[in-house]
C-alpha cells in the first residue's frame, strides 16, 4: 500500500446525511479488474446479514467468483475506486464464529490472519446484534483496522429494534456505520470510513475481552510477557496466547514459519519472510513448551468457558447499544408465515404445489426456446455447415468428424440443456432468497434424518431435477461434512433434466401403448412420475445404506438455521443464477459432449473387415444387453454418451438405424438425428426387435445408471476424492444392472 | 439365453455370498484382512501393552495372561516373550514378566498414540463410542512416532482421552489417574464421573447403554457387594457391581445436586422459555462446538418457536436467530425453566 497519503479534510467522517448524494458520485464501481489495488478490505460477517448485498453495492454485479484456494468454499472479489483511492474487496464466507471448526470458518480465519487486509469491514445484523456480536468480538481480538457496518436498519426499525450506534462504536472501540445495503443508505460512509481506516487517519483501538475465569487469566498472564519477548511489537499477543493455550496448530506453524510477523505494529515496513521479527526456533520452542504446560493447570471445559466469555460480553455490550425504552416486538408477519409454511395440514401440500409449479413453469417454458434452438442450431446451421463443406471441397471425413460429430453433439446438448435450466435455476435461487427454501429442509428433515441424512438434502434433491451437476454443487449449503458427502453420492437418483424426455418419450411409446386411447397419456405421465418417485426412493435407500455401512465414520453435526424472510432481489437473483450456475453447467457439458461427439462419429465410421466399429461393440454387448432386458445398441449409446444424458436417445436412434441397415431414416452413419414424430420412433424401434420389456428397462436404467461426466467431474471436485467419486459412479449403476436384470428375468418368467 | 428362473437362481446365489464375504466387520473379506495384518510386530507390540497393563494394575503378569491377552496358545506366548527378552524389551524371572526402561518407553509410545487416536475419532469424527477402542487397536500399530506427534498436534495436544484416561506425553510421563471406582464410594457422596473404562467393549456398551459419560455427577445411597445404588438427574438407579468397578469418579462437592430432576430443552412446550445450565458431557467432538458456535452456552435463554411439520426437528430462538435442532440434540442440552415467559413480557 502507499506509504503517505493526504489527510482528508475534518468533514470527512461524521455521516452527515445531506452529503451522501454527493460522496455516492466518488464511488467507482470497478467490477472484475481488482489488480491493481492500493488497499484490500475483508469482508466478514454472520450468515444472512445481508453482506453479499452489500459486496454488489460496492463492487457492482460483476465481480471474480471462484474457490479458495484448494477448498470448496466460493470467494468473491471486486474493487472499487474511491477518492482515487482503489480498493479490493474479498468477501469471506459468512460465519458464527472464528473457531476454525468448519472450513467455512478456517477460511475466514486465515484470511484476517495472514491475507494481510488493510480494513476488516464485519456486517452486522442490526436486528440479531447479539448474536453479531459474537462474531465482532472475535474478529477484533485479531486485529485493530476494522469497521463494523450495522446493516439491515430498515428491517430493524420496521422492527422496533433500534440502536446507537455511538454507544455501539465507544462500547468496541470501532467505527460503525449505520447502514441499509439493499437501499444503498450508509454505503458511502462506510467507504468514507473504510477509507479513512485504510489511511491510518481513524484508528480504531478495540475492546478486548478481559473477563476469563481466573485459572486462564493466571496463565495468559504467564504467557504473554514470553511471547511479546519473541515478539516485540505484536499486537495480539493476548490472542495469540489464548490460541496457543488452546493448541491452535496454525498460530504455532506461523510462529515457526514467521507468518507472525505480518502482524507487527509496523504498517510502513514491508516484510518479507526471513527478517528480523522472526525468532529462533529455540525461542519458539520456549513459548510453545510454556504454553504445554501451563495447559495442565486449566480446567478441561476451558474451550467453553472461552466462548462463554464473549457471549456474555456481547450479550452486555448488547443490551447498552439497544435503545432503552424501545420494545423488542415480535415479527409478527414472518411468526404467522412460519406457523403457515411448517404446519401439519399447510406445509405439505402447499410444499408439493410450489415445488409442482416450479417444475411445470420449467418444463412448459421451456418447450418453446429449446424447439427454437433446436431447429435453429440442428435444423439449420448444421445443413449450412456442411453444404459450407461441400462448395470448399473440405474431405467427407473432415465435415462428418466436426460437423456431424462434434458439432451436433455440442448443438444438441446446449439446445436441450440450456432453456431449462435457464428458467428452473433463477425460480428456485428465488426461492432460496425469498427464505423459503430452509423451511422445506426443515419440514423434510425428519424424514432425511431416518436415512441419516441431512434435511437440506431436499433442496440439493431437487435442484439435481435440474441437473445433477448443479445438485452437486448446491451440497455446499449442507455444512456436515458426512451427511454432504451422502448428498453428493445420491445426487444421480434425481432424474435430471436431460433424462426426462427420454422417460417422456418411451413412456409413451410402448408404457401408453398397453392402455386404451384414452387414458394412453394418463398411463404414460404417471410411469415417467412413477420412475421419478422410484428414483427418490433410492435416493433414501442409498442414503441409508451408504451412512450404515461406508460412512459410518465421517463426522456428522446438525443445525439449521431459518434465516428472516425477505423479499428476493431479482437482478441479482437473475445474474447470479445464470452465470453461477447455468453457464458454468452449461460450459462443463459442452466441454465433455463435444468429445463425445467426435466419439460417436468414429465408432460409426470406421470400418473393420467389413463393419463399422460400433456394429462389432453392439455385436459384441448384445447377449449381456438382452440378459437385462435391453439390447447391445442401448449399452453401447450409454457407454458412448457418457458425457450427457441428452444425447443417449438421438444416439440409440442413429445406432438402430446403422444396426438394423434402415434405409430412408436418419442422414447417415455417425449423424444423430430425432423424429418428429413418435409413430415414427415407434416403427422404428419395434422394428429394431424392442419389446413393452425393452422399453421398460431403458426407462429403469435412464434412472440407475452413473452419473454423466460432468457430473462426475463435478463430485470429484467438490470431494477432491477418488474414493467417493467412485462410490458415486458405480453404486448407481450397481443398482441399475440388478433393477433391469431382477425385472428381466421376472418379466420373462410371468410372460 | 438363460433361462429366467436359473439367472435368478444365481444371481440369488451371488448376492448371498457377497452379503456374507462383504458385511462389515464380521464378514469373511474383512476377517480375512484382519487375520493378515496381526503380523509379528502386532503380537510384540500387543505384549508390551499387556504387560504394561499389569504393571500399572500392580498385578503379577504370567504367559498364561499374556496368551489369554494376545488369544495364542502358551506356547506361541513362550516364544513372544522370548522374542522380547532378546530385543532388551522385557525380562522374565520367577515372580513373572517386567518390562525393561526401553520396554516402558515403547509401551508408553504406543498408549500415547492409542489414546490419541481415540480422542481424534471422538472430537473429528461420527464414530459410535463403541468403536474407537477396536479401531484405535488397529490403528496404533501402523502409526510412526513422527505421525503420532502430527496427530498429536493437530488435535491441540489434547491431554485426556474421550474415557477419561490421561495420554502420556510425548516424553513418556503419565499422571497418574485420580479416580476411585465407584464401589468404593461411601454412601451420601457426591461425585463425578472422571474415566470409563473402555475394555471390554461388552461392559463398555453396557455402561454407555446406561446413559454414564464423562463429567456426569451424581450421588451413591446404597453400596450392597453386588449392586451400587445412586441418584442422577432426580432418578434413583442401580448398577450392578461388575459394571461400576469400571467408573471411576471424584469427589464433586459444589456440581449441581444429582437429585434435580433433569430438564432439558427437549421438555420445553413451545412458548416457554429456558435458561441453559450445561450441554451434556456426553455430546463431545463437532457437535460440541457446534452448539457453543450456535450461542448455546450456559446463562443463554432458549425459547421454542415451531415444531416442524413431522415434529422433528423444532425450531428454537437462540440469541435473536431461529436455529432448528433435532430432538436428540435438544436432549443434550440441559435447561432451567424461566419464570416468565421472556417473549410475551417484552411484548406486553
Amino acid at each position: 500500500m502507499t506509504a503517505a497519503l493526504p489527510v482528508i479534510g475534518a468533514d470527512a467522517g461524521t455521516g452527515c446525511r445531506g452529503c451522501s448524494a454527493q460522496r455516492a458520485a466518488n464511488l467507482v464501481q470497478l467490477g472484475i479488474d481488482p489488480e491493481n489495488w492500493d488497499y484490500l478490505v475483508a469482508l466478514a460477517g454472520n450468515p444472512n446479514t445481508g453482506k453479499s448485498t452489500l459486496f454488489n453495492a460496492l463492487t457492482g454485479l460483476r465481480q471474480h467468483t471462484g474457490n479458495w484456494p484448494g477448498k470448496t468454499v466460493a470467494r468473491a472479489e471486486g474493487g472499487y475506486r474511491h477518492r482515487d483511492l482503489r480498493a479490493k474487496l474479498v468477501d469471506l464466507p459468512g460465519t458464527y464464529s472464528l473457531q476454525a471448526g468448519s472450513t467455512d470458518e478456517e477460511v475466514a480465519r486465515d484470511f484476517l490472519l495472514f491475507g494481510e487486509p488493510d480494513v476488516t469491514v464485519v456486517v452486522v445484523d442490526a436486528t440479531r446484534l447479539e448474536r453479531n456480536l459474537n462474531l465482532v468480538l472475535q474478529v477484533l481480538e485479531i486485529t485493530d483496522r476494522v469497521v463494523v457496518c450495522l446493516n439491515l436498519m430498515d428491517e430493524a426499525r420496521r422492527h422496533g429494534v433500534a440502536v446507537d450506534a455511538r454507544t455501539l462504536s465507544e462500547e468496541l472501540g470501532v467505527p460503525v456505520i449505520p447502514a441499509s445495503a439493499r437501499r444503498r443508505e450508509g454505503v458511502p460512509e462506510l467507504i468514507e470510513m473504510v477509507h479513512q481506516v485504510a489511511t491510518g487517519v481513524v484508528k480504531p483501538s478495540p475492546r478486548r475481552i478481559r473477563t476469563l475465569p481466573d485459572e486462564v487469566e493466571a496463565a495468559v498472564a504467564e504467557l504473554v510477557p514470553v511471547i511479546e519477548e519473541a515478539f516485540p511489537g505484536l499486537p495480539n499477543g493476548r490472542w495469540v496466547a489464548l490460541r496457543l493455550l488452546n493448541a491452535d496448530e496454525r498460530v504455532v506453524r506461523a510462529m515457526e514459519t514467521g507468518e507472525m510477523g505480518l502482524w507487527l505494529d509496523a504498517p510502513d515496513q514491508e516484510w518479507s519472510p526471513g527478517d528480523a521479527v522472526r525468532p529462533g526456533p529455540a525461542e519458539v520452542a520456549r513459548v510453545t513448551d510454556l504454553a504445554a504446560s501451563l495447559r495442565w493447570r486449566l480446567p478441561p471445559d476451558f474451550h467453553d468457558r472461552l466462548v462463554e466469555a464473549i457471549y456474555a460480553a456481547a450479550e452486555a455490550i448488547a443490551a447498552r447499544a439497544q435503545l432503552r425504552g424501545v420494545r423488542r416486538m415480535r415479527f409478527d408477519w414472518d411468526r404467522t408465515l412460519d406457523r403457515l409454511l411448517t404446519s401439519k395440514w399447510v406445509g405439505f401440500p402447499l410444499m408439493g404445489a410450489i415445488l409442482a409449479v416450479v417444475f411445470w413453469l420449467t418444463i412448459a417454458g421451456a418447450n418453446v426456446p429449446s424447439a427454437m434452438l433446436a431447429t435453429l442450431l440442428i435444423d439449420q446451421v448444421h445443413p449450412v455447415l456442411n453444404q459450407f463443406g461441400a462448395n470448399a471441397g473440405l474431405p467427407g471425413w473432415f465435415t462428418g468428424f466436426w460437423f456431424d460429430g462434434v458439432y451436433l453433439a455440442t448443438a444438441w446438448v446446449v439446445s436441450v440443456m440450456l432453456p431449462p435450466m435457464a428458467i428452473f435455476f433463477p425460480l428456485f435461487t428465488l426461492l432460496e432468497d425469498f427464505g423459503y427454501l430452509p423451511r422445506v429442509a426443515f419440514n423434510l428433515d425428519s424424514l432425511f434424518r431416518r436415512a441419516g441424512a441431512h434435511g437440506k438434502q431436499a433442496l440439493t434433491m431437487c435442484m439435481g431435477f435440474g441437473c445433477n451437476a448443479a445438485g452437486v454443487v448446491s451440497t455446499r449449503v449442507i455444512d456436515s461434512p458426512r451427511e454432504r458427502l451422502v448428498a453428493i453420492i445420491t445426487n444421480n437418483f434425481s432424474l435430471c433434466n436431460g433424462r426426462w424426455p427420454t422417460q417422456i418419450l418411451i413412456a409413451s411409446i410402448f408404457l401408453g401403448a398397453l392402455a386404451p386411447a384414452g387414458l394412453a397419456s394418463v398411463v404414460s405421465a404417471g410411469a415417467v412420475v412413477g420412475v421419478a418417485l422410484l428414483g427418490v426412493a433410492m435416493m433414501f435407500l442409498a442414503s441409508w445404506f451408504l451412512t450404515r455401512t461406508m460412512l459410518r465414520g465421517e463426522a456428522t453435526s446438525f443445525s439449521l438455521e431459518l434465516p428472516p424472510y425477505r423479499p428476493p432481489r431479482l437482478l441479482q437473483t437473475l445474474y447470479t443464477s445464470l452465470i453461477d450456475r447455468t453457464l458454468i453447467v452449461l460450459w462443463r457439458a459442452v466441454v465433455f459432449a463435444a468429445p463425445a461427439g467426435a466419439v460417436i462419429w468414429l465408432i460409426s465410421n470406421i470400418q473393420v473387415g467389413d463393419a463399422s466399429v460400433a456394429w462389432h461393440l453392439i455385436e459384441w454387448l448384445d447377449p449381456f444387453g438382452l440378459l437385462l432386458g435391453l439390447n447391445g445398441v442401448i449399452l453401447l449409446a450409454y457407454v458412448v454418451a457418457i458425457p450427457a444424458n441428452e444425447i443417449v436417445i438421438p444416439t440409440v436412434l442413429m445406432l438402430t438405424v446403422m444396426a438394423a441397415n434402415v434405409v430412408g431414416v436418419g442422414s447417415g452413419a455417425g449423424v444423430m438425428f430425432e423424429l418428429d414424430n413418435a409413430a415414427e420412433v415407434d416403427a422404428l424401434l419395434r422394428g429394431a426387435g424392442w419389446t413393452v420389456l425393452t422399453g421398460l428397462n431403458l426407462m429403469l436404467f435412464s434412472l440407475l445408471h452413473n452419473p454423466c461426466s460432468t457430473t462426475i467431474y463435478t463430485i470429484y471436485k467438490e470431494t477432491g476424492s477418488a474414493r467417493w467419486t467412485t462410490v458415486a459412479t458405480l453404486l448407481p449403476l450397481v443398482m441399475g444392472l440388478a433393477v433391469t436384470f431382477l425385472v428381466a428375468q421376472v418379466w420373462r418368467l410371468l410372460a | 439365453m438363460v433361462h429366467p428362473g436359473l439367472a435368478l437362481l444365481l444371481f440369488a446365489l451371488a448376492a448371498t455370498v457377497g452379503y456374507f464375504a462383504l458385511r462389515p466387520r464380521r464378514g469373511w473379506v474383512p476377517r480375512l484382512i484382519r487375520l493378515l495384518r496381526m503380523s509379528d510386530r502386532v503380537r510384540l507390540e500387543d505384549a508390551l501393552k499387556h504387560l504394561l497393563h499389569c504393571e500399572s494394575m500392580g498385578l503379577p503378569s504370567t504367559t498364561e495372561s499374556l496368551a489369554g491377552a494376545l488369544e495364542v496358545s502358551r506356547g506361541q506366548a513362550v516364544g513372544v516373550l522370548a522374542r522380547l527378552d532378546r530385543m532388551d524389551l522385557a525380562r522374565s524371572d520367577p515372580q513373572g514378566h517386567r518390562l525393561t526402561e526401553e520396554g516402558r518407553a515403547y509401551a508408553l509410545r504406543l498408549l500415547r498414540t492409542h489414546r490419541l487416536l481415540e480422542r481424534y475419532f471422538a472430537d473429528r469424527t461420527g464414530m459410535p463410542a463403541g468403536e474407537w477402542h477396536e479401531q484405535a487397536e488397529r490403528m496404533e500399530h501402523r502409526l510412526s512416532a513422527a505421525q503420532t506427534e502430527r496427530l498429536a498436534r493437530r488435535m491441540g495436544h489434547p491431554l485426556y482421552d474421550p474415557h477419561g484416561d490421561p495420554i502420556p506425553s510425548a516424553a513418556g510421563e503419565l499422571p497418574p489417574a485420580a479416580g476411585v471406582p465407584l464401589t468404593a464410594v461411601p454412601t451420601g457422596a457426591a461425585v463425578r464421573i472422571v474415566h470409563l473404562e473402555d475394555e471390554p467393549r461388552e461392559v463398555y456398551d453396557r455402561l454407555l447403554a446406561r446413559g454414564l459419560a464423562l463429567g456426569l455427577t451424581l450421588r451413591v445411597t446404597e453400596t450392597t457387594p453386588s449392586t451400587v445404588h445412586y441418584m442422577v438427574d432426580g432418578r434413583e438407579t442401580a448398577l450392578e457391581a461388575v459394571l461400576a468397578g469400571n467408573v471411576e469418579v471424584v469427589a464433586a462437592p459444589e456440581a449441581p445436586a444429582p437429585e434435580a430432576p433433569r430438564t432439558t430443552l427437549a421438555d420445553l412446550a413451545i412458548g416457554e422459555s429456558g435458561v441453559v445450565l450445561e450441554i451434556s458431557p456426553a455430546c463431545q467432538g463437532t457437535q460440541r462446538r457446534r452448539l457453543l458456535d450456535l450461542g448455546v452456552v450456559p446463562g443463554t435463554v432458549i425459547r421454542p418457536l415451531m415444531a416442524s411439520a413431522a415434529g422433528d426437528p423444532v425450531a428454537y430462538e437462540i440469541r435473536g436467530a431461529s436455529i432448528a435442532l433435532r430432538r436428540s440434540q435438544a436432549e443434550w442440552i440441559r435447561v432451567r425453566r424461566a419464570e416468565a415467559r421472556a417473549g410475551e413480557g417484552e411484548a406486553a
